[in-house]
């Protein structure tokens, strides 16, 4: 008799447990990926922004690359994605969005906090998300359909990320790290910059932050520097001009270091030390081995002036990517070394010291 | 013996076993002298009456020298009692009433005596063949690949009807005494009428402790049984099953395949970590499918979420219904192909494995990637070398499926930690069951 008793409770609590499977139940075809967000300044509105969502629309292998972008304009990221749901038949799931494009009017806002801090608030938003700023919109570069694209926003994940192209102008940054950069004294946030295209997407430009708002935007060949400098990609390219001989350098590593010495009483300055190795891919003259230490001396020349160009043109605009201050501040315990970092860091000079090794001109002679 | 007492002793055994119409009652005549015989013909092999007590009788002239011949024969016993004659005499042996004298002549016909070749535990390597239908042939074949004086071969009888021989094998010197004791005891406590093989006693064991695990091992390999003797195991061999008892086995025994023994260190140790993978796939391959498809499909990469979602489209039922109506099918086609005969098993494989999987993913009924998982799991069951360790397994997985049903990942991981807790509470004859190194008795 007792164990029927503890049998027949064991089997009214199991089923019990079994009508409570409604809440985090969803099966996957019930639900709508999001593959990349777009969030724009809205135009012509009483609202603030405009937000798109791109939707992959799952099918086989004839459907591929398939999606659709729903756009809703909105004071606040959660009002629009409200609103963005009732215009969708199932259930909106963030957790494979992995792009979050800024269009560069939205990011020279300067009360975005809402924004930035709704995709860390949502716990189905992964981190490990890319952000960039997008031209001339968000909403166009999500538009864009390369080609070579298998599956919607493919080739946004392999261009920002390490999977796909490898190239030294492209300066990725995870959401995780853009939310520290926000809060974090000495380390200001950078976007790169994605351009749309007819049929192409273009990053090879980055734009700096002061915090929250962009407030530079680097060409080309200075991403590349700035790449150098943050140690981020190591294959890579040196154009160095001496005398009429032109000839580039294809690097296989580069590394970068940096030491910030005040000394008292003295200006104080950074120390910033290069090391490149590599070999020769073009040249307009012949170099043999014999002469190759000549070459290296030009190549260091030009990098030492290109590195310190990009190092002044970002100290000017008092912002700081490559995280000086945050150095700074953890080599001095003092209470009021932000305060004493801000007094310096205008000031600063910089010392770069280049050492590039050329291992051989790239033929048998 | 006065012989008005043989003769109202060979009235009464006339009696008791002359209903039968196999009973044979035989009188031979000489001249000096006269004997009778008492066998039944279907169970006692009447070439060796005919040689060894038919042809010396008409060649011996004088009494005595029978009397002499009879006495000193191996195969003759001297009558003990009249109810243990009677046990001998329905199990094969021939009652001989010679002048005043009963011998009880050994003359049992053995007609399982053939050695079988594994079909069960097979091996690419190593020996073929498995053990016989004969108790004497298999502790023959025992003692012949575990030659040591110690190894002790004790017997007892199980079942009320069946009065089945069990032998208790185990080496003097390994053994735990401690298991041997429990072992002893369990088959003391078997209550059973028709006892026919060892498997039973998985059954057995089963009701008194509900195990869900098999805690001994059924073998049919004479080469495993050595091993096993000489790991300092018991082992019951049972008369009339080609099949051996191991006890106490716990999991490491039953994941251990007598061909790891007979190849190279690193091909062993890849085969077992192959044989464990493929266990914890069988086991939670359905759950986490569930609960990855419908609770957190960001554990996917993209591209796979995409096609699962696609090829999902066209299914009415929730992932789990999908889930449960595949497993049913391989379930059943598992189970019909070993009920089948062997001539058209492949038949049913095919048609079962191949057309319906093929029909039932045409037909929108599941997805393709659920075709992929169950015969990832079907396959993976199998992999586990001994069969009654991965029926149970086979079991395990829809706890593990009801889990991930109602609570998502978190219900793989604790249906997960409750089949490891489940094993770590379980023992085998003392032994516990996720024992990783078998210690030897320390008792030398």
């Amino acid at each position: 008799m007792k164990t029927l008793v503890k049998w027949r409770l064991i089997v009214i609590s199991l089923s019990a447990v079994l009508l409570l499977n409604g809440c985090g139940f969803k099966d996957i075809d019930k639900r709508l990926f999001v593959v990349s967000i777009g969030i724009d300044k809205a135009r012509n509105s009483t609202k603030k922004y405009l937000v798109s969502l791109k939707f992959a629309i799952p099918g086989g292998k004839n459907k591929a690359n398939d999606f659709f972008i729903v756009t809703e304009k909105a004071d606040s990221m959660a009002e629009a994605v409200r609103a963005i749901k009732t215009k969708v038949d199932k259930e909106i799931d963030f957790s494979h969005a992995k792009v979050f494009v800024f269009s560069e009017e939205m990011v020279k806002l300067t009360d975005n906090a809402g924004v930035y801090y709704w995709l860390a608030r949502r716990r189905d938003i992964q981190e490990i998300a890319w952000v960039a700023i997008g031209t001339p919109t968000a909403m166009d570069v999500l538009k864009v359909k390369p080609k070579s694209e298998q599956l919607p926003s493919n080739a946004l994940f392999l261009s920002l990320g390490k999977d796909g192209s490898e190239t030294p102008y492209i300066i990725s940054e995870f959401y995780f790290d853009m939310k520290k950069r926000l809060i974090e004294r000495g380390l200001d946030p950078f976007l790169p910059i994605i351009e749309a295209k007819k049929d192409l997407l273009e990053v090879n430009t980055v734009g700096l932050f002061n915090k929250s708002k962009l407030i530079l935007n680097l060409s080309q060949e200075e991403t590349k520097i700035l790449n150098h400098i943050m140690n981020r990609e190591n294959k890579s390219a040196l154009w160095v001009k001496t005398g009429n001989i032109k000839f580039i350098v294809n690097t296989t590593k580069i590394k970068t270091k940096y030491k910030i010495i005040t000394l008292k009483g003295k200006q104080p300055f950074i120390k910033v030390s290069v090391k490149v190795n590599g070999t020769i891919e073009e040249t307009t003259a012949k170099i043999t081995n014999e002469k190759l230490s000549r070459y290296e001396k030009a190549a260091e020349k030009r990098l030492k002036k290109q590195i310190k160009g990009v190092l002044v043109k970002i100290q000017k605009a008092n912002v700081d990517p490559i995280g000086f201050g945050l150095r700074y501040r953890s080599r001095h315990f003092n209470n009021n070394d932000w305060e004493e970092w801000q007094r310096i860091y205008p000031h600063l000079v910089f010392k770069v010291d280049t050492k590039v090794k050329i291992s051989d001109t790239g033929l048998i002679e | 013996m006065p012989s008005n007492k043989v003769q109202s002793i060979k009235e009464e055994l006339k009696e008791k076993i002359m209903q039968s119409e196999d009973a044979v009652f035989k009188e031979l005549h000489t001249k000096e002298k006269y004997i009778e015989a008492l066998y039944i013909k279907t169970i006692s092999d009447e070439t060796v009456i005919q040689d060894y007590v038919v042809k010396p009788f008409f060649e011996i002239a004088t009494a005595e020298t029978f009397l002499a011949y009879l006495q000193s024969h191996p195969k003759v016993k001297p009558f003990e009692s009249e109810e243990q004659t009677l046990e001998e005499l329905i199990r094969g042996v021939a009652v001989l009433f010679y002048q005043d004298f009963i011998f009880i002549f050994d003359s049992k016909v053995d007609r399982n005596n053939s050695v079988l070749d594994t079909t069960v535990e097979t091996t690419i390597q190593g020996p073929q063949s498995g053990l016989s239908e004969s108790l004497p042939t298999n502790l023959g074949l025992i003692r012949h690949r575990y030659p040591e004086t110690t190894l002790n071969v004790e017997s007892t009888t199980i079942g009320e009807i069946s009065k089945t021989k069990v032998m208790i094998l185990h080496d003097e010197k390994l053994v735990d005494q401690d298991v041997l004791r429990r072992v002893k005891e369990f088959l003391d406590e078997v209550d059973i009428q028709m006892f026919q093989t060892g498997e039973q006693l998985l059954d057995l064991i089963k009701k008194s402790n509900r195990a869900l695990f098999p805690v001994m091992l059924v073998t049919e390999r004479p080469d495993r049984v050595a091993v096993n003797l000489a790991a300092g195991k018991v082992v019951l061999l049972v008369s009339g099953s080609s099949f051996a008892v191991i006890l106490p086995t716990v999991m490491k025994d039953f994941m251990a395949s007598m061909e790891d023994i007979y190849q190279t260190y690193w091909v062993s140790i890849f085969l077992q970590v192959l044989r464990y993978v493929g266990f914890v796939t069988s086991l939670i391959l359905p759950g986490l499918y569930v609960a990855v498809t419908s609770y957190n499909p960001e554990l996917f990469r993209f591209q796979l979420a995409l096609s699962i979602a696609g090829s999902r489209s066209a299914v009415p039922y929730p992932s789990f219904v999908e889930v449960v109506i595949m497993l049913f099918m391989m379930e059943l086609l598992t189970e019909a192909s070993i009920r089948l005969p062997k001539a058209i098993g492949p038949t049913a494989t095919t048609v079962g494995g191949l057309i319906l999987g093929q029909a039932a993913t045409e037909a929108g009924l599941v997805s393709n990637i659920m075709i992929i998982i169950v015969s990832a799991v079907a396959i993976s069951n199998f992999v586990v070398p001994i069969n009654a360790f991965s029926f149970s397994v086979r079991i395990v997985k829809y706890i593990i499926l009801a889990l991930a049903t109602c609570f998502g990942l978190v219900g793989v991981v604790l249906g997960f930690f409750m089949f490891l807790a489940y094993m770590v509470k379980l023992d085998s004859f003392g032994q516990p069951f996720l024992t990783l190194v078998q210690t030897k008795s320390t008792k030398e």
